[in-house]
């Protein structure tokens, strides 16, 4: 056994600063103030509140001497109303299992009590029973244990702990400081044997109030034995991260994952002592450790390598094409069409690229590393781009954690351009990249050089561009003309999924005409519906009646006729997180509109400009006219993904702006 | 007799042989418009072994046509304590009925079958979901599954939604001779065929074929009531902890209360004094089963466990005042025994609850498998009173749309009693509003709406009360269409009366309402329930079923705008007057001085009409939202 000062060093990097030692609030101690607490003074518009909060995670030896993680947690919660019981009265803890007997997380101790008063003034209490929780196996691995505390009524108070042991070291229990309603105080406390190193992430917008720790000294020891074997032993740090008066998070629109806004902390286990050795041995703390990790990994390295499985099916693709574009392309459409993703997003194939290809079906890793391996099975240099989707929040840069990503796209290299490639989605064309992936960066790993950040969401745009050529008619007061609607990059994407949805492209039409109200439809004519890398045109010829016949002195009407904005999407006076749209947009119409020879426009709009601060975006007007032709143009651009909670007004602003333009109505008056 | 099974043998081993051909270019031409699946052959058999053993057996084969189908090519097979799933296998072909694949049991997940509102369900659920992304393919399942229970049987459906379509299907129900089987068939071609097989066991064939695809029409009555159904029933059933027998709901009613009602509605000595001295002052029998209602709901929450035969059987009522949570038969189990304790009779009732349908007990059909929720009923010597008891904030006597207008099971000690619902009628279900705004010359508007919500609408603010003060002013601002919305003030009022009223008062201002652009003010004059495109319902061109409205309604709205000195009116006013069997709308408004009145009403009566009618309702609707979107042009004199 090697000496236990080698381990001490390994003490968590955080600051230490010695102070009094936190402790858990006690059980039970339920206050007459509390009972009687009518409202939250911070929060007066609270149905509940958790009066106190305190979590704890110790890293201890059982009987056997097995490291095992305990949770504790421990909460008291006020109801003021009855509107919180079901969410807040109900807990659901779930477990994990590896399905061997052997490792499984279980569920100890659960206590819960509620605590009123009664008509008398006398406080009372009732316990939760013990037969009154259930647990359910979800699936393989997954449990669920379930209670609800009894007896809630409106002031009542309820008071629950519960312990959750695990042995699942790399799995160290988070602790969200912020939920749906507020707290008055929520602390965690992590009792850490120097023996394991963990990094500590705090996320959200909140700062901790209360931050300190503690050494305790040789607080574990391994090896000890009566024969006077002295074993190692490691100092343990107490660290508690605690927050005052949080309040109740409220989720708005146009956010990515809830969690990348969430106060919370959690934990990544860094390094680990051999306990026998004494040897330290990292775990993932560099890039070039990950690499080699995923290197090795069957769901991820070794599926890489299988460009062999791949050269017999890739072979008969490429056959007959030289340039290496078009290779890619018909590589990239030969995976999209021959695996079906199954809806499941994961960074890694989960059986492996041959039976998705022999099934035809796949998770994202299954689908996109089979893409990369056949690309390069094509000669193609590909490498597989780890990301997180935008429903899972944002990958930490402070160092490498392989949790943070749970799905994965292609990238090739073809001549000086790189393309992003996806092929769960068959409507998806080549080099575009679906709105979940599009956050932020994402990580590429080749078999063969070291993995590097990539910009996920720099080449795509959405853009759709109206024009429409319209006359009025001097016979019949119709109107009658083309309108055109061209959707490029993203937005043909989401056009061509919107078409698919009909059964045919007649249903479709059926549709617009229907959206447009009194404009009918003559004739239709839909170009590239399945060249998916090509601008989707739309094409109209309308009629509108608008008068029965030309004695009018004046003509008005709305030309906007297609997609008019008329609400506003942003409502709130003012909002706490950025906008985020995942890429960059921009919108115009064109509208050219003859009128008869007698008639002459009688309001010529003001043209209107109006910009975001830092060339962010803008929307301008113009007003053209020649002759008895007179031209209307509207464009909208907004140049930047992620607007910050500052632009926000300027973002409403802009609506607003849009809205009135496309408000007004032509008023066309005969010459006098 | 002799003849008839002779016939039937010979229709089974004709299913035998046909059974391997899927090649999908055998399906007939016609079994193809608006079909995203087929069933090309379909055979399930129900066996009684015993009243404690009834195997369930289904062999089935889809094709599969297109994404549309692709539901079809999904299996559940649920099983609890006492069903088990004794065989799961199936097979997948190609489009020319080649095998392709097997599956295995194996291939199926074990998930628990939780609804996602349950604390706990002890149902579990083996289920199996395919991917395959050429089509047309055929899936082929045979399962078998053994159950404890003759309770009740699984209807029947051999064309379960739209979009499929139906080559062959059958049932067959085999029992000894003495068992007597109940059934009712439902939009049926075929009768039952009655025989013998070898073993000696009775059996009851039922045949459909050639079923066509049935497309998905807006406004359609409910499913069941178009697709082919066969409904059954024992009459006599047993097991370890029960038996009984029925023939009508009067016995199935009476056998309910006896076996699964009557010992549970004891109660604590000590609550039974509280709602005794809580009611002491109360003589009128109505307000003292408000009283303990509203004290029901004070004291309990809704929480749903449930497990083996808790799945008909409420918890007792001393469970519930103990833990203060049930699902809805122990709710209304234990507002039945509070109100009794208090000498007030009341009735647990069966229902099958919904908003988009009122789905009703089949009046000649009884049968356990009918109803998925419980609901209070409280006669009194004038009139009826109902109550739904898992909703802590829901009037005393008030049922809204989750059950309202349908005939529901009242398990009495004297029996079953079929009882009808209160109906909301289109008036009584009232959405009224009044607002007053001025409009000054910048477009800007200011001002107050005051609404009443009645009848079913009574709940169309629910979501928005339940939330916190900043909460409900953010989200307000979704339900107006009035861009720049700022609120001054948000009040709701809630009259909790039989017959409940919610009221809302709201007083805003939002600038740029209007648009102005040289010297024309530009508003849309309806800034409050405005139709778009959106709400018209699709076009269908021969369309098959008849128009049903479930439920009618009534908007009325009365706008005045104060506007801008120095105005005047430069569009055609709106008047607009439509009276049709299924609804009306009349909007008009006139300009008096500087003063706009804007008048608007839309009623759509519930019923079913000619499928005729259709046209009729979606130009109805377009020209409610033409109208809802009328542009006012002002100009300045």
């Amino acid at each position: 056994m090697t000496n236990m000062k080698r381990i001490l060093p390994l003490l968590i990097g955080t600051l230490l600063s010695v102070s009094a030692f936190a402790q858990d609030f006690t059980y039970g101690d339920v206050s007459s103030q509390e009972l009687d607490m009518k409202k939250y003074d911070k929060d007066t518009s609270a149905h509940a509140v958790f009066l106190n909060e305190y979590g704890t995670t110790h890293i201890n030896f059982d009987n056997d001497y097995n490291v095992k993680l305990t949770f504790r947690y421990h909460a008291r919660i006020k109801f003021f109303d009855n509107k919180e019981f079901e969410r807040q009265g109900t807990f659901e803890i779930p477990t994990y299992s590896s399905g061997d007997n052997d490792h499984y997380e279980e569920v100890q101790d659960v206590k819960g009590t509620t605590y009123f008063k009664d008509d008398n003034g006398n406080v009372q209490k009732e316990e939760l029973d013990k037969k009154n929780i259930f647990i359910t196996r979800n699936s393989k691995h997954w449990s669920t244990v379930k209670f609800a505390l009894p007896g809630l009524r409106k002031g009542c108070v309820i008071e629950v702990s519960y312990n959750l042991v695990s042995p699942y070291l790399f799995d160290f229990h988070s602790w969200d400081f912020q939920d749906d309603i507020p707290k008055v105080t929520s602390t965690y406390e992590v009792h850490i044997p120097g023996f394991w190193f963990y990094n500590a992430m705090l996320k959200g917008y909140l700062k901790l109030t209360r931050n300190t720790s503690n050494v305790e000294r040789a607080c574990m020891t391994y090896g000890a034995s009566s024969m006077g074997a002295t074993g190692i032993s490691a100092d343990c740090s107490d660290i508690v991260y605690g927050m005052d008066n949080i309040p109740a998070f409220i989720e708005e629109d146009f956010m990515t994952s809830k969690k990348n806004y969430l106060s919370a902390i959690s934990f990544q286990l860094a390094e680990r002592t051999d306990l026998n050795t004494g040897a330290k041995i990292k775990l993932t703390r560099e890039w070039k450790d990950i690499d080699k990790l995923l290197k090795d990994d069957y769901g991820f390295g070794s599926q890489l390598k299988r460009t062999s499985l791949l050269k017999d099916r890739v072979t008969p693709v490429i056959a007959g094409k030289t340039d290496e574009l078009a290779k890619a392309k018909a590589i990239y459409y030969y995976i999209n069409h021959n695996i079906k993703w199954d809806e499941q997003n994961n960074a890694l194939s989960e059986d492996g690229i041959k039976q998705a290809l022999d099934k035809h079906t796949g998770n994202s890793g299954d689908i996109n590393l089979a893409l990369v391996s056949a690309l390069n099975a094509g000669g193609i240099r590909a490498e597989a781009v780890l990301l997180s989707t935008r429903a899972h929040g944002n990958i930490t840069r402070l160092y490498p954690n392989l949790d943070d990503f749970n799905y994965v796209v292609a990238k090739a290299d073809i001549g000086d351009k790189s393309y992003l490639l996806d092929a769960t989605d068959p409507m998806l064309p080549f080099g575009m990249l679906p709105m979940r992936c599009l956050n932020d960066q994402g990580r590429a790993f080749s078999l063969d050089k070291p993995s590097d950040w990539v910009d996920l969401n720099t080449a795509q745009r959405q853009t759709t561009t109206y024009n429409f050529d319209l006359t009025l008619l001097q016979t019949d007061g119709k109107l009658k003309g083309t309108i055109k609607r061209f959707s490029v990059g993203y937005d043909a994407y989401l056009k061509r999924k919107e078409i698919k949805k009909f059964n045919s492209t007649d249903e479709y039409v059926e549709h617009v005409e229907q959206a447009l109200g009194k404009v009918k439809i003559l004739k239709s004519d839909i170009q590239n519906l399945d060249s998916l890398d090509m601008p989707l045109e739309e094409s109209y010829d309308v009629e509108v009646s608008l008068y029965n016949n030309m004695n009018h002195d004046k003509l008005a009407f709305n030309p906007v006729l297609m997609d008019q904005v008329k609400t506003n999407p942003f409502k709130l006076s003012e909002r706490d997180y950025p906008v985020d749209w995942g890429m960059p947009s921009d919108e115009r119409y064109i509208i050219t509109i003859h009128v008869p020879d007698q008639y002459t426009i009688e309001n010529p709009p003001q043209n209107v400009s109006f910009g975001l601060p830092n060339q962010g975006g803008r929307f301008l007007t113009d007003y053209q006219s020649e002759g008895n032709t007179f031209t209307f143009s509207y464009v909208t651009q907004f140049n930047k993904s992620v607007y910050s909670a500052e632009e926000y007004p300027y973002l409403k602003e802009l609506y607003n702006k849009i809205i009135l333009a496309e408000k007004n109505e032509m008023v066309f008056k005969k010459k006098g | 007799m002799r003849i008839l099974l002779f016939f039937c043998l010979l229709l089974a081993g004709g299913a035998a042989m046909a059974q391997n051909s899927y090649d999908a270019s055998l399906i007939p031409r016609d079994l193809l418009p608006y079909a995203g699946a087929v069933v090309r052959s379909e055979e399930i058999t129900t066996e009684v072994k015993s009243p404690d053993n009834v195997i369930y057996h289904v062999k089935r084969a889809v094709t599969i046509l297109n994404k549309n189908g692709d539901a079809e090519a999904n299996l559940a097979v649920f099983y609890d304590k006492t069903t088990s799933v004794r065989s799961l296998k199936g097979a997948i072909y190609d489009e020319f009925g080649k095998a392709t694949q097997k599956i295995s049991p194996g291939d199926f997940e074990d998930l628990a079958a939780t609804d996602g509102f349950s604390l706990f369900v002890d149902d579990r659920v083996k289920h199996y979901t395919r991917a395959v992304t050429q089509y047309p393919y055929t899936i082929e399942f045979e399962y078998e599954v053994k159950t404890r229970q003759s309770f009740y049987f699984h209807d029947w459906m051999p064309n379960p939604r739209s979009g499929v379509a139906v080559e062959k299907s059958s049932y067959q129900f085999i029992c000894d001779p003495g068992f007597n089987l109940r059934y009712k068939e439902i939009n049926l071609p075929s009768k039952a065929e009655t025989g013998t097989n070898k073993d000696g066991k009775k059996t009851c064939t039922w045949t459909i074929n050639h079923l066509k695809a049935r497309r998905d029409e807006p406004f359609s009555p409910e499913w069941n009531s178009l697709a082919a159904r066969l409904m059954l029933a024992p009459e006599k059933f047993e097991d370890q902890n029960f038996s009984g027998s029925f023939t009508n709901w009067q016995q199935l009613g009476k056998w309910i209360n006896d076996h699964f009602l009557a010992d549970r509605e004891d109660l604590p000595p000590a609550t039974v004094e509280h709602v005794k001295e809580l009611t002491a002052g109360i003589t009128d029998p109505k307000q003292k089963a408000k009283k303990i209602f509203e004290y029901m709901q004070q004291k309990t929450h809704y929480i749903s466990v449930q497990v083996g035969i808790g799945g008909f059987r409420p918890f007792p009522a001393s469970e519930v005042d103990n833990d203060g949570y049930g699902d809805c038969k122990a709710l209304v189990n234990y507002t039945k025994a509070l109100l009794k304790a208090v000498g007030i009779d009341s009735y647990y009732c069966m229902v099958e609850a919904g908003e988009d349908y009122k789905v009703s007990f089949v009046s000649d059909f009884a049968s356990l498998n009918q109803g998925n929720h419980i609901i209070l009923c409280v006669p009194f010597k004038t009139d009826t009173l109902w109550s739904d008891c898992t909703s802590q904030t829901i009037p005393f006597g008030y049922l809204g749309a989750f059950t309202d207008d349908r005939v529901v099971l009242a398990c009495t000690p004297e029996g079953g009693k079929l009882l009808r619902t209160p109906r909301y009628s289109a008036a009584d279900n009232l959405e009224k509003r009044k607002a007053d705004f001025v409009l000054n010359d910048a477009g800007a508007i200011s001002g107050d709406i005051e609404t009443e919500f009645r009848g079913i609408d009574y709940d169309d603010r629910r979501r928005i009360i339940g939330e916190s003060q900043p909460d409900r002013v953010k989200d307000i601002k979704k339900y107006y269409p009035i861009n720049n919305m700022d609120i001054k003030v948000l009040e709701y009022k809630q009259d909790k009366s039989i017959l409940p009223v919610t009221f809302e008062t709201l007083k805003l201002s939002a600038r740029d309402y209007g648009a102005s652009n040289n010297g024309k003010l530009y508003f849309l004059l309806n800034p409050v329930d405005r139709y778009t495109e959106y709400g018209i319902p699709k076009l269908v061109r021969n369309r098959q079923n008849p128009v049903y409205i479930n439920r009618g309604w009534t908007e009325e709205d009365e706008i005045s705008y104060a506007l801008p000195k120095g105005y005047q009116l430069d569009s055609d006013p709106l008047n607009i007057s439509i009276e049709k069997p299924f609804g009306s709308f009349t909007a008009t408004m006139s300009v008096n001085g500087d003063k706009l009145i804007y008048t608007r009403k839309l009623q759509v009566k519930d019923g079913t009409y000619s499928k005729d009618m259709y046209q009729d309702v979606v130009d109805f609707y377009q020209a409610v939202a033409d109208a809802d979107n009328y542009n006012v042009v002002l100009a300045k004199n």
